[in-house]
């Protein structure tokens, strides 16, 4: 400790007048002899013991306010170290790099480790100094970047206290980019970046420099702990496990022990929040196994939300990951074959049935029943109670594949039943007489057929490929179309030899052509009757008229179109989405769609972002776990749509806090001049005795009054 | 009650002559204002009518009886009886404080001189005792002589020269009272300032009022005691014991003057509760009033209430 002003300290000198003031007034204390007092006073002895008592602290409070006039005066200041990194005051361009990935919720001493970073990061803030223009970005995948470095410090101050931990795994390269960029625009000479971060070594790309040689200066500003272990289940899958009978179901939890000693870890397995099974794992250091639960899913559920979790340790965030078991509708489809061969290969559905129950397996999800045109006569309700019946309601797709054209009573039948909700698939053929078709069959289709064109008519033998049509422009965000990706080779390779051509529109609602071939003609239309749906296929289901068939896409295709008409979509929620990606879901024919994240905040879609769409895309999935959809069909009654329902993990790569060695840090640039700052500071501490002297005088003046 | 213009200033009583001259003109300035009879007969107790005949003392005569049967009748009394009075004189180191004027023994003893001599003059019997030295023993059995007036008043004048000693509360005094009278009542008459810690002298004096004897207090304080006028720092010491206490007197005022306002409610309480007649006099009262009071106080009092 120093003084400014040293002299005044022979101002101490003065503390002898309290003193002296107490001995002389004692001296010369006038002596009065006085029962009274002695008798009322001292009686209470305590209350002489007091007086004594007070006389004594009020000396020794004016002693030390006198003391702290002078030593005030004196100036006195201490110098202190500076703690953390070098921060040089003054006008300067300098950006916060702070990390805000789900590893800054690690909790350290009780705290998550974000508030010790956000601390340090308000400190550098304040050592800048106000002419300093700054910018905080964080390092978080995917957070939003300030444009412009400011001098509003208070905003950044603000900025740095709301922060908190999200839930996406770190980015640190892409931040010192964003933090370069910032910097390069400024004409400040001094550019430094200041990156307070965990520097976890999986949020940096040593091979993708964020700056050259003449970037800004780098400072790291290490808060890490010296150990950061953490156990994380990184993965978790659902497969159906027929061994445990027709609900069972495996789930397969991938887990991980990024720590430096082995960890004997406990497990749950949750189905719609009960936990329905326990378990341990014994993980070495860095090790990482998979841990495999049974279970069945509850009754009556065609899919519950599962996740599995481990017992907590710091980075809470990445001990549980959700995943959306359910299994598989079955879907009924009466396929009618409008051209029975005894070859099987030569049948019109030979390869229909083969798509839609490939290997004719139990778990194939489809139950084909397969009858001839004429059988479908069976379905006059007439029929009904005799052994040859044939309920349509029993059935979720009716395939008419290269039919003849129905009588109007069957028509009419069949029209009640997609209107009820069923859904019909045409396809033409040989059989089909277009103008036949006009007469009875319109009220089944979106559009009246006409004369099917032969594209290869006269053509060579050699010549008949390059005259085929191919399958292009279809709709990638319908359900049907949404296995496929954006080329599809193995639809588009598909030869269309020849197509039926389509006459005027008909009486159906929500028109719409899902794919056209390459000459413009419409390949496949959807449109709605009443609350069913039918879709009309210009082509053939077998391979009279062109080779889909026998192309990979056909049973995604089929499989596709059987679902969407039947209404029994695939699962989305086996996909894996991440905490940040967009979520497509189907409209399905819904009025209105609100979904619910984990956190209780709902986003709606209706109106105009809903009508005439396929599908939607929903983007707000920024925390992990459960999102349930609720939909409002067209009668205005809103149930919770279980097999819209999805889960968002979290990117279990931030999982790993190995901390990245120097040498994977950009290399810190001249960040223009600057002197060396000051390695210590002046403390002057005149202010405390200020405010000492201030209390001290109330205290004397409180003893005086009493 | 006759007020009495207070003629006598106490300094100018204590620059008269020998103590007998004091109580006489304290004594004579108390009853000039007073109509005589009120005082006559303290100690009689009346019994019959007699029809006037010459040679009865005109005074005895019945002027209310006259009014009513016009004719003269003289109120007979039983044979005059001595009231026995002792004077108890508290000359403990603390009566010796004077904050000026007179110290509260000197207006203490005048004051029981003054009572001694109209008691004297009224043939009752007068005994002295002051307390406060263990060592001194001060006693004067009561007696109705004339001369007696002279022996209490040289002791008295004594006990004043020699200034207050010791820190002996008139409890101790009193017991022996209560003793030497045994069951005949006797009036008791204390000059005191109270100054006792354990409160003993409250409930001798209680005890002695339970034992039907009439008992006075004449509570005796200085005004300084009452209104605490110092300034500046002061070392006060305390005359009964060798305490000192240096302090701001400024600093204590306020509860010092509580404390004085609770002690003297509870010495009124105490003494009114237990029926006995309690006086508060302080030094620059003039004497005569506070014997008047006294008198007047004793002259309100009924029958029953008089010692015989």
């Amino acid at each position: 400790m120093g003084f400014l002003a040293p002299l005044m300290l022979a101002g101490l000198a003065a503390l002898a007048v309290p003193i002296a003031i107490h001995l002389i007034g004692r001296q010369r204390a006038r002596i009065v002899k006085f029962a009274a007092l002695d008798f009322l006073m001292s009686t209470k002895r305590r209350t002489a013991r007091r007086l004594r008592l007070r006389e004594r602290v009020l000396l020794l409070v004016r002693i030390i306010a006198c003391a702290a006039v002078v030593l005030a005066l004196a100036k006195p200041f201490t110098s202190c170290e500076r703690k953390g990194p070098r921060v040089t005051r003054g006008p300067q361009a300098a950006v916060l790099v702070v990390d805000d990935s789900f590893a800054a919720g690690y909790i350290v001493d009780g705290k998550p480790w974000l508030a010790r970073a956000t601390t340090e990061a308000r400190r550098i803030l304040t050592q800048l100094g106000p002419e300093a223009e700054v910018a905080i970005v964080r390092s978080s995948e995917g957070a939003d970047h300030p444009t412009e470095l400011t001098r509003d410090h208070l905003r950044l101050r603000d900025q740095l206290i709301a922060l908190e931990p999200s839930s996406r795994p770190a980015d640190t390269t892409r931040g010192l980019a964003r933090a370069a960029q910032l910097l390069a625009a400024s004409s400040h000479a001094r550019k430094t970046v200041y990156l307070v971060s965990l520097n976890a070594k999986t949020g940096l790309r040593p091979d993708d420099l964020p700056w050259g040689k003449d970037g800004p200066e780098l400072v790291a500003v290490d808060l890490r702990p010296e150990k950061m272990p953490n156990l994380a289940v990184t993965a978790l899958r659902v497969v159906p496990e027929p061994g445990a009978g027709t609900r069972g179901v495996a789930f397969d939890a991938d887990v991980a022990n990024f720590s430096d000693t082995a960890a004997k870890i406990e497990l749950s397995l949750s189905i719609a929040d009960r936990v329905v099974a326990r378990g341990s794992l014994e993980l070495a250091k860095g090790e990482k196994r998979v841990k495999r639960f049974l279970a069945t899913l509850p009754p009556g559920a065609r899919a519950s939300d599962a996740s599995v979790s481990l017992d907590g340790d710091a980075l809470a965030i990445d001990d549980r990951r959700w995943v959306r078991a359910s299994l598989r509708d079955e879907v009924r489809v009466l396929l009618v074959d409008g051209d029975p061969r005894t070859v099987r290969h030569d049948d019109e559905v030979f390869y229909v049935e083969a798509a839609l129950r490939p290997g004719d397996r139990e778990d194939s999800g489809t139950l084909v029943r397969v009858i001839t045109a004429e059988e479908l006569a069976n379905i006059d309700p007439r029929m009904k109670g005799t052994a040859a019946a044939i309920e349509l309601e029993s059935y979720d797709v009716l395939i008419l594949a290269n039919v003849a054209a129905l009588s109007s009573e069957r028509v009419s039948v069949i029209a009640q039943w997609v209107r009820s909700g069923g859904g019909i698939l045409v396809a033409p053929g040989d059989q089909v007489d277009s103008a036949a078709y006009d007469r009875t069959m319109l009220p089944l289709l979106p559009q009246s057929l006409r004369d099917p064109i032969d594209t290869t008519w006269g053509a060579q033998a050699e010549d008949r490929d390059s005259r085929a049509l191919h399958l292009v422009k279809w709709e990638a965000d319908h359900p049907i179309f949404m296995p496929f990706s954006k080329a599809a080779p193995e639809l588009a390779d598909a030869k269309f030899f020849k197509i039926a051509l389509l006459g005027p529109t008909t009486a159906t609602a929500d028109r719409k052509v899902l794919a056209r071939f390459t000459n413009g003609a419409a390949a496949l239309i959807e449109a709605s009757i009443g609350a069913g749906r039918t879709l009309l296929f210009t082509s053939t289901l077998d391979r009279d008229w062109n080779d889909l068939p026998i192309h990979p896409g056909f049973l995604p295709l089929l499989q596709g179109a059987a679902r969407h008409l039947a209404r029994k979509h695939a699962s989305f929620g086996e996909t894996d989405h991440f905490v940040g990606s967009s979520v497509v879901l189907p409209t399905a024919d819904l009025k209105k769609l609100e979904i619910r994240g984990p956190d209780g905040k709902s986003s709606a879609f209706e109106g105009d972002r809903i009508a005439g769409r396929s599908s939607i895309r929903f983007g707000r999935t920024d925390r992990p776990g459960v999102f349930r959809v609720t939909g409002t069909d067209l009668t205005g009654g809103a149930h919770e749509r279980d097999e819209l329902g999805f889960v968002v993990n979290i990117d279990s790569r931030g999982s790993d806090l190995t901390p990245a060695a120097a040498a994977d840090l950009p290399p810190s640039g001249s960040g223009g001049s600057g002197a060396p700052a000051d390695e210590s500071r002046r403390v002057e501490l005149w202010h405390a005795l200020a405010a000492a002297l201030l209390l001290l005088l109330l205290a004397e003046g409180l003893l005086v009054q009493r | 009650m006759p007020t009495l213009p207070e003629r006598i200033d106490p300094a100018q009583l204590a620059r008269l002559g020998s103590l007998p001259i004091k109580a006489r003109v304290i004594v004579e300035g108390a009853l000039s204002g007073m109509h005589r009879a009120r005082l006559h007969g303290s100690s009689v107790e009346f019994a019959e009518h007699k029809e006037y005949s010459p040679g009865d003392e005109l005074r005895h005569v019945d002027w209310k009886a006259y009014a009513k049967v016009d004719r003269y009748y003289v109120k007979q009394f039983e044979q005059e009886s001595q009231l026995t009075i002792y004077l108890v004189l508290d000359a403990s180191a603390s009566m010796g404080f004077s904050g000026g004027g007179m110290s509260k023994l000197e207006y203490a003893g005048i004051s029981l001189a003054a009572l001694a001599y109209l008691a004297i003059q009224q043939q009752d019997k007068v005994g002295l005792v002051a307390s406060g030295d263990k060592a001194i023993e001060t006693m004067v059995p009561p007696r109705a002589r004339t001369t007696h007036l002279h022996d209490l008043l040289s002791v008295l004048d004594t006990v004043m020269t020699r200034g207050g000693t010791g820190d002996e509360t008139p409890a101790t005094a009193l017991k022996r009272i209560a003793e030497l009278t045994r069951r005949r009542r006797a009036l008791i008459i204390v000059a005191t300032d109270l100054f006792d810690a354990d409160d003993e002298t409250l409930s001798v004096l209680t005890a002695l009022r339970a034992q039907r004897h009439d008992v006075s207090v004449l509570h005796i304080l200085d005004p300084h005691e009452l209104s605490f006028p110092y300034d500046g720092l002061t070392q006060f010491e305390a005359l009964e014991s060798t305490n000192k206490m240096l302090v701001n007197p400024n600093a204590i005022k306020r509860e010092y003057i509580e404390r004085m306002q609770a002690f003297l409610t509870k010495c009124r309480g105490t003494m009114t509760a237990a029926g006995v007649d309690y006086h508060l006099a302080t030094t620059d009262t003039a004497l005569e009033k506070t014997l008047l009071d006294v008198l007047v106080a004793r002259s309100k009092l009924g029958p029953g209430r008089r010692a015989s």
